[in-house]
């Protein structure tokens, strides 16, 4: 075991060598460059040639390779051309922090309601309830970020005025009491981002607490399993935990995922300054280092999740012999 | 055989009358939402599949004069801005995705997604960590900027390629219906999207490859192949299934996203994405609700189906 | 039922880690990732007893005046080639000469100037009471210092040469082949002269520009990568504060030559939402009217209205037809094109009549502006009898036409496809739609692999050289429709150097004329700026293209 994860391990430098080189290439390979869309309307072949090679844009692919990957490893992701006279580093990561509070703030609004919502349909499972539970929280699943933003600011923000038409004021905001009393709440401009965001969130933790909790209640082919003779461990190994983990894992990977993507949109519409608008417009803007560093980054946290969760097969369920070759 | 074994697992005979997957359709036809939701499906995309016969005005027509219009006698649905009718272009909306999420689906989550889950899972070994670390590659790429970039790169280049391929062969029409161009995007798609389903299968054959029925097949000389096929392949069905229907849902919503940079269908041809887009924003929406309410409608009632439809298998399958 | 408890463990597990992870992450991400955005100190530099000229407004300034805007590519003016940039450059730089409200162009740093008798040279004179923000005068040598650095290999500019290539010796220090500029002298602590390559009369205007503009050869020197974050400049306002993403605030120069500004504070709202809806909450001064509002503030009976004014703009929006490739190689073809389509109902239609439908090439207010419609109307027969008169007289036997454009699903332009239409109907041709992102158009209009494609001009100074040779001169590297009149490039290279004014406007009308009728370009429209000013602003204006405006402005609440 212990020799499987050290291997997989060493093969996180690999993949991500590959996963940037492949990135690189694409994004190089690619037709236009920042350096055209930095010159505006003046665009004389001459000067961009030589503003290209002042810039670093010259040469093979390979040797610009290196030449970013020089950089990386020491954790210096280059300069942007979007935002001049800024490392990558200073904009990627105030934005990452702003996606991150923004995505943290959704996953705990998911957990904290989908758990309750799936234990009472479970509880009232056989009644009209369970299924009109799972209804409306997978009908608001369907419904795309898109859709879901534009009505809520109307009635929020212009109807009511109750909430800030977008940006972002961070996580806190202080409300004042009489100029004295300061009790701090969360800032206005999260609400309705965190609506959008976690409305897709819900069905899916809900479903699986129900499911599982339901394992506990629905005894039936259990009671017929042991009165075959079966003992209890290989009921509970073989029925009831491979069922409920493929969901845990897939659930939470598709959490994140989706947080990751649909982000695009709240953040867009709604003027937040996060990593997944940003994203965007460097690959529109070709502005390619900073393409290749939330690549990296993103890759490199994807790959260490994937060994983390596949561990936890292997460790869960022994019968999951990893590593080993068919005879 | 045990009787779990009977209803988990049976080696091969799919459709005979006691066949588990004929007990498990006839579980799932019992879940009224199961039904509703596979209707709804059917009317949806029924609509597109039909859109050129059904679709009272082309996707095209329009009428400076009328735009705006709320629903009608004339346009069940309204117009939009450039006065053509709402409603056709609904149906032709869903005609593009359902082309879409079809080919995708096919070429991707079928295809690649299960063909290597099963080929992982069952051999192991260096196969299966070979697959698996592409895999790795494919899916810590971050999907959905990349193919904005591979379609920018490749799309032009390969739809010289169909245009050549019409102009020497018999074959006509790819290029001007708009296929051509989204070959880039369905391919890159596939691409991108085949490591989850690949994952979820793999885990599935790595248990069932250790039951009694697999080594019997193994015994009798099998080749790995068909014992994949014959043995396996039935006792995933469940999860591929599963499987689809959550990957419609996505692939939809991926083709509603890449609309936004305008990878896909061009215009004047009309998808959800496109027509969700000529509505969003809070003050368009004040002033002509009905342009994003009409295409939200339909494009949640079908994400609402996949879902509900999905959910209900799920139970069907665990024997609820 | 050990299994159960073991499930929920697992959950709350996974819940667990996914908390620390996040949380930690957050951390990090605080710990590592501030100090890069804040650029807030306070102060303006040192403030010596700088004396101001007499006859100039010494009040103090005062208010602050709430606006909503974007984060510029960079302030580094030697860069700068966009419009959002040069927003910020104007105010906080200042070059040799300025636009005033008025659009003349006039001295600024320059107390006044010589031209010799050949045209070639200019001779400035400096005010004297130039400084840098921080109390230090400006000489000949911090002009001829910018001059050069703004051409410098190491800097790069991508718009150096477009602005300051008539400069002798500009070129060769650019590529490298020189180390200074010979056209730039210093005759002595306050006079400079510049020498030209032609007695070219634009020169002034393109010196309006801030690629001219004089930056402090001793910050730079001194912080050569981030000096743009706290710029000592010559304009009239200082940056106070730069917070990415979020605002920009602007402090008055109170030494500023030009009189100081009457408003002391400028606060540029960099994230949030619609800008109307902040506006009607009183919380910014001027916000922008778009296609949503503008029936609102066109209603007199609205709140909106009485605060509501229209500009015209220097842009001009329009297809362009690559000359070179078929069908578009006929002009016949082309004017079927413009023929077929009814641009004044499209602009009604879709932009609800807030851009005008283009009159010509030259856009309003611009001198050589003329109301005339020269372009080609909506005249259906028209465009069937040019498609017949053409060297492929049907649509049948036209070769497939495709249109690229830039932006698509969200920024897609529905205009387009109600011309597509309307050449359906009218011509019977199927024009195909192709659109991509911004870099893969730039690629491919600069390689020329356009058939057909839309695009937009926006005016950077106020003569009609900056549109009507760039993009038309048959040896123009901006041409990129493959354009070729000779008539026209005659008149075009006279007008480049004939110094009485008034001939050269007639020779630009000219020549635009015979551009129109050649229908390289279909103009479609002319933008116009729609904005609601708040009443506690005085002064406020739209200018047609980006000038210094800050200055004349005053909020009394």
């Amino acid at each position: 075991m212990a020799a499987y994860v050290i291997r997989r391990l060493l093969w996180l430098p690999v993949t991500l060598l590959i996963v940037t080189f492949l990135t690189f290439t694409i994004a190089r390979f690619g037709p236009g460059d920042p350096v055209s869309i930095a010159a505006g309307q003046f665009r004389d072949p001459e000067v961009l040639a030589q503003v290209r090679a002042e810039r670093g844009l010259d040469g093979t692919l390979v040797e610009q390779y290196v030449r970013w990957l020089g950089g990386a490893v020491r954790g210096d992701f280059g300069d942007s051309f979007l935002q001049q006279g800024f490392t990558v580093n200073e904009l990627i990561f105030p934005k990452m922090l702003v996606s991150a509070q923004l995505g943290f703030m959704a996953l705990v609004a998911v957990f904290s309601l989908g758990i309750p919502l799936g234990l009472i349909a479970a509880r009232l499972n056989g009644t009209w309830i369970d299924p009109f539970i799972i209804s409306i929280l997978l009908f608001l699943q369907a419904i795309p970020v898109l859709v879901v933003i534009p009505p809520i600011l109307w009635l929020f923000a212009l109807q009511f005025d109750l909430l800030p038409v977008g940006g972002w004021g961070g996580l806190v905001d202080i409300w004042w009491i009489g100029g004295v009393i300061a009790i701090p709440i969360p800032d206005p401009h999260l609400y309705i981002p965190l609506f959008s965001m976690s409305l897709g969130g819900f069905a899916g933790v809900a479903r699986l607490v129900r499911i599982t909790a339901l394992e506990v209640q629905s005894e039936d082919y259990i009671r017929t399993a042991r009165a075959k003779g079966l003992p209890e461990s290989t009921v509970q190994l073989r029925h009831v935990l491979p069922n409920s983990l493929l969901p845990v894992v897939t659930v939470v990977g598709f959490a994140l995922v989706g947080i990751l993507e649909g982000a695009f949109f709240t953040e867009t519409l709604l003027g937040i300054p996060g990593i997944g608008r940003f994203t965007f417009e460097a690959v529109v803007s070709r502005d390619y280092d900073v393409i290749m560093a939330i690549t990296s980054i993103l890759a490199a946290v994807f790959v260490l999740m994937n060994l983390a969760v596949e561990l936890t097969y292997g460790w869960i369920d022994p019968r999951i012999r990893l590593g080993e070759a068919r005879s | 055989m045990t009787t779990e074994a009977v209803e988990v697992a049976r080696p091969g005979a799919i459709g005979s009358p006691s066949s588990p997957s004929r007990e498990l359709w006839l579980r799932v036809r019992r879940k009224r939402l199961a039904m509703i939701s596979l209707v709804v499906i059917a009317a949806i995309y029924g609509g597109g599949l039909f859109a050129s016969v059904v679709a009272p005005y082309s996707y095209t027509e329009q009428n400076l004069d009328r735009g705006l219009e709320g629903p009608s006698a004339d346009h069940w649905l309204g117009t939009d801005r450039l006065g053509r009718d709402m409603f056709s272009r609904i149906l032709y909306s869903s005609r593009t995705n359902l082309v879409v999420t079809t080919a995708v689906l096919i070429s991707g989550s079928l295809v690649l997604g299960n063909g290597l889950g099963l080929l992982s899972g069952y051999r192991g070994g260096a196969i299966d960590g070979a697959i698996m670390r592409v895999g790795d590659v494919f899916a810590s790429l971050p999907g959905l900027p990349m193919l904005i970039l591979i379609n920018a790169t490749f799309a032009p280049r390969v739809v010289e390629f169909v245009r050549w391929v019409e102009d020497h062969t018999f074959i006509s029409g790819l290029v001007s219906s708009g296929a051509a161009s989204y070959l880039t995007v369905f391919a890159a798609l596939s691409l991108f999207s085949w490591v989850g389903t690949a994952r979820i299968i793999r885990a599935q054959v790595l248990q069932l490859r250790e039951r009694d029925f697999v080594m019997a097949a193994q015994a009798t000389g099998a080749s790995p192949f068909r014992i994949m096929w014959r043995h396996l392949l039935p006792n995933v069905s469940n999860l591929v299934i599963l499987q689809v229907s959550g990957t419609m849902g996505a692939i939809a919503g991926s083709e509603i996203f890449l609309s936004w940079f305008g990878v896909g269908v061009q215009p004047p041809a009309a998808s959800f994405g496109q027509m969700l887009f000529e509505g969003s924003g809070a003050r368009t929406f004040q002033a002509n609700p009905h342009l994003l309410l009409v295409p939200a409608f339909f494009v949640t009632a079908l994400m609402f189906a996949f879902n509900l439809f999905g959910d209900a298998f799920n139970d069907a399958v665990r024997g609820r | 039922m050990g299994g159960q408890n073991r499930v929920l463990a697992i959950l709350l597990g996974v819940l667990a880690v996914l908390v620390l992870a996040v949380g930690g992450l957050s951390a990090v991400l605080l710990a590592s990732g501030s100090g890069g955005d804040d650029n807030g100190s306070s102060g303006g530099g040192v403030t010596t007893g700088g004396g101001s000229s007499a006859g100039v407004d010494t009040s103090p300034a005062s208010g602050r005046l709430r606006l909503a805007s974007g984060d510029p590519i960079t302030l580094d003016p030697h860069i700068a080639g966009d419009a959002l940039s040069a927003e910020y450059i104007v105010e906080i730089f200042s070059g040799l000469m300025t636009i005033d409200p008025d659009l003349n162009i006039v001295p600024d740093l320059a107390a006044s100037f010589e031209v010799s008798d050949d045209g070639t040279q200019y001779t400035f004179v400096l005010r004297d009471d130039a400084f840098f923000h921080t109390g230090r005068r400006v000489t000949a040598e911090d002009v001829k210092y910018s001059i050069e650095r703004a051409s410098s290999r190491e800097v790069a500019s991508p718009v150096a040469l477009a602005y300051l290539g008539d400069i002798v010796g500009v070129r060769d220090h650019f590529f490298g082949l020189a180390d200074d500029v010979p056209g730039v002298e210093v005759i002595d602590e306050r006079t400079v002269r510049f020498s030209l390559d032609a007695p070219k009369p634009y020169f002034l205007a393109k010196m309006t520009y801030p690629t001219s503009f004089v930056v402090d050869q001793q910050q730079i020197e001194a912080n050569p990568r981030n000096w743009t974050r706290k710029p000592n400049g010559t304009g009239p306002y200082e940056l106070q504060e730069w917070r990415l993403g979020e605002r920009i605030v602007l402090r008055a120069n109170e030494r500023y030559y030009g009189g100081v500004p009457k408003v002391a504070e400028v606060l540029y709202e960099l994230a949030g939402g619609s800008a109307l809806t902040r506006f009607e909450n009183d919380e910014l001064d001027v916000a922008p009217i778009t296609v949503n509002d503008i029936e609102r503030a066109r209603d007199p009976s609205s709140d909106l209205a009485p605060l509501y004014t229209v500009s015209p703009q220097f842009t001009i929006s329009y297809i362009a037809f690559n000359t070179n490739v078929p069908p578009f190689d006929d002009v016949d073809v082309r004017k079927a094109f413009g023929l077929a389509i009814d641009r004044a109902k499209v602009a009604e239609v879709t932009f609800n009549n807030m851009l005008l439908p283009a009159t010509g090439i030259l856009p309003p207010a611009l001198p050589g502006f003329t109301p005339k419609d020269k372009t080609y109307g909506f005249d259906p027969d028209a465009a069937r009898a040019a498609l017949a008169a053409s060297k492929y007289g049907s649509a049948a036997d036209l070769p497939p036409v495709v249109i690229t454009e830039v932006g698509g699903g969200a920024e897609g332009r529905i205009d387009t496809q109600a011309f597509l239409e309307q050449w359906r109907e009218v011509l019977g041709v199927n024009v195909e739609i192709r659109q991509t992102d911004f870099a893969t158009f730039l690629a491919d209009q600069d390689a020329g692999r356009l058939q057909m494609f839309n695009a937009g001009w926006i005016m950077d100074y106020p003569d009609p050289e900056d549109i009507l040779d760039l993009k038309f001169h048959s040896e123009s590297a901006l041409n990129d429709v493959s354009y070729s009149n000779p008539q026209v490039d005659q008149l075009l290279d006279q007008a480049r150097v004939d110094r009485d004014p008034e001939a050269r406007i007639q020779q630009y009308q000219q020549a635009e004329k015979l551009i129109v009728e050649d229908a390289a370009w279909l103009p479609l429209y002319f933008s116009q700026s729609h904005v609601v000013v708040n009443p506690a602003v005085h002064g406020w204006f739209e200018p047609p293209m980006v000038i210094p405006r800050l200055r004349f402005v005053e909020v009394v609440r």
